[in-house]
């Protein structure tokens, strides 16, 4: 094989990845590798800044509104990933009968996700508006005044009321992706299970449900990369406030970048970001395959 | 075996509208207020419904902002900034998912898994650096230089997605686009492409979304107020006017319609596109 035209041909192949490839290099590698070199330096984005080490790494670590952004992701990953795919899952199984309408059901569900998070968050931060919202409005209507309450301004609960509009948003992505995965599955075998007299809640917990693996690994993985990323929804709705009770890695970044001018400082925090996102999809496929992400079968 | 008749089995589904309806109101009931919200004049403040939709409804906000605002010059940009970035990802990512899924590329594996490394980058920690490369390249505060990096962002499910598709073609229909003289690119544009129409209206949509929706490197990168993208105005009406809600509820309407109908139109494509290519 190690033909001049062995070789040709070699390169024209790779002529087809080169394009992106290029674009990888100065798009996405290096903001990584910038990232990581003004992580160690004291600097505000305008003068020179000073080598300071891992001193920001150690100021991190120090930090109480980081530990606050890691357990606040801690939070969100499950509390946002599961009703998700439940959800998602349960309409999905719904919407895969015979069903009239059901094209309509799917587009309608599915609309909130192709929506701006800066729309769905402006019109969530009316719904939730203590004073002028639609939650206040039947609070005084119906005399239920448990519902007129400061969702997003109290620190207790702004976190959790920004993880529903999140649910809100996604599910109908979950939805499409668990019918997409319900297509592939043969009929065959659900006859099968049915010959042999499970019912639909057996076939859907013991042949659906395991069959849908690979759905579920897409979705955990994209839901644990989406949630570390969560930013536009939060930046709309309480900014990480109040207090950095529902600050996030992105939000609590760009504001040291954009407010603070600690451009050191925020690239710490992206590095952390970037590690644990690339560390947590590297094991969920050393764990279960890569054959999720790759088509392969394992 | 189980001898229930189709009629019988039909009746049973049906019985499933009694959730999904329901359920399905629900979750529209966000954009029904945005809809009765933006509907709402400011001279007839009554509302019925708990204020989600308006007692004498007019399209007096729309006519409003598109006065206030050159609408369809940020609609323009908007879709300068979106039309190149989504072409470029197809086609660019397409040719990177034929040559992992059918070429002889060295490296193959660490190249897919470097490619698939911008999915997890989140827009806000590379803001400042992207600020920085496009400053470098002369496409700072230009639609461009937004545009393609929404594609070096968007590439990597594209090329997962398309090639996933690309793999599920027969070795035998590629041998006999070779057999037949078709060189790597012909084999291509004329075999693979086609096949994979599917997955591509996934990834249009996808990279519209991403494209159409983000705000954060249009905010930091556009600096002319001629050239910002229709997403920005929502924050920038919310800042100055927060006393014209129904405008502010008409701009997030306009802002939405286009990606809206886009999904419309895409949206019969997408299941069976994300089930060939999610497997």
């Amino acid at each position: 094989m190690r033909h001049p035209l062995a070789r040709r041909d070699r390169l024209t192949s790779l002529a087809f990845v080169v394009p992106a490839l290029i674009l990888f290099f100065v798009f996405v590698a290096y903001p990584i590798v910038y990232n990581f070199q003004a992580s160690t330096l004291d600097w505000d984005g305008a003068t020179a800044g000073t080598f300071v080490g891992l001193g920001n790494f150690v100021a991190l670590a120090h930090d109480p509104v980081f530990t606050k952004t890691l357990l606040n992701s801690a939070l969100w990953i499950p509390l946002t990933i599961v009703p998700q795919a439940l959800i998602g899952l349960g309409l999905a199984l719904m919407l895969n009968q015979p069903l009239r309408g059901r094209g309509v059901y799917r587009a309608l569900l599915f609309l909130p996700t192709v929506l701006s998070p800066v729309v769905v968050g402006i019109v969530w931060a009316q719904i939730l508006d203590p004073n002028s919202g639609t939650l206040a409005a039947i609070a005084e209507q119906t005399g239920l005044t448990f519902l007129k309450f400061s969702y997003l301004g109290d620190p207790k609960t702004a976190i959790f009321a920004v993880m529903v509009v999140n649910i809100w948003m996604y599910t109908g992505f979950s939805l499409l992706f668990y019918l997409a995965g319900l297509q592939l599955i043969e009929p065959s075998l659900l006859e099968a299970a049915k010959l042999d007299g499970a019912n639909f809640w057996q076939r859907t917990t013991r042949v659906t449900f395991p069959l849908l693996r690979n759905t579920h690994l897409t979705l955990l993985l994209l839901g644990i990369i989406g949630s570390l990323k969560t930013f536009e929804l939060l930046y709309v709705l309480t900014s990480g406030g109040p207090y950095h009770a529902s600050e996030m890695l992105p939000t609590y970044a760009f504001k040291q970048a954009f407010q603070l001018h600690s451009i050191g400082y925020a690239s710490a925090i992206s590095v952390a970001l970037l590690v644990i996102a690339i560390g947590s999809s590297l094991l969920m496929t050393r764990v279960f395959g890569a054959g999720f992400i790759t088509g392969e079968e394992r | 075996m189980s001898g229930r008749r189709p009629a019988q089995l039909s009746r049973r589904v049906n019985l499933l509208h009694l959730i999904l309806v329901p359920v399905t109101v629900a979750w529209m009931l966000p954009i029904v207020i945005v809809i009765g919200l933006s509907l709402k004049p400011t001279n007839d403040p009554g509302t019925i419904a708990f204020g989600m939709l308006p007692r004498s409804p007019s399209f007096a906000n729309y006519v409003t902002v598109f006065q206030q605002n050159p609408i369809p010059r940020y609609l323009f940009n908007s879709a300068l900034i979106a039309v190149p970035s989504v072409v470029l990802v197809v086609l660019l990512g397409s040719m990177a998912a034929f040559a992992l899924a059918r070429l002889r590329v060295p490296a193959k594996g660490w190249i897919f898994g470097l490619l698939t490394l911008a999915l997890v980058l989140p827009m806000s920690s590379i803001v400042v650096a992207t600020f920085q490369v496009l400053q470098a390249l002369g496409l700072y505060n230009s639609t461009f230089g937004v545009s393609i990096v929404y594609t070096a962002l968007g590439l990597p499910f594209a090329i997962i997605l398309i090639r996933t598709s690309f793999m599920a073609v027969p070795q035998e229909t590629h041998d006999a686009a070779v057999v037949d003289g078709a060189n790597k690119w012909q084999t291509f544009w004329h075999v693979y492409l086609p096949l994979a129409r599917p997955a591509i209206a996934v990834v249009v949509v996808w990279q519209l979304m991403l494209a159409w929706n983000d705000f954060l490197l249009p905010l930091v990168s556009l600096v002319d107020k001629d050239i910002k993208p229709l997403t920005l105005i929502p924050l920038v009406y919310r800042g100055e006017h927060f006393t014209q809600v129904g405008a502010l509820f008409a701009i997030l309407i306009v802002v939405s319609v286009p990606i809206v109908a886009t999904f419309a139109i895409a949206q019969r494509s997408l299941v069976n596109g994300l089930a060939g290519a999610v497997k």
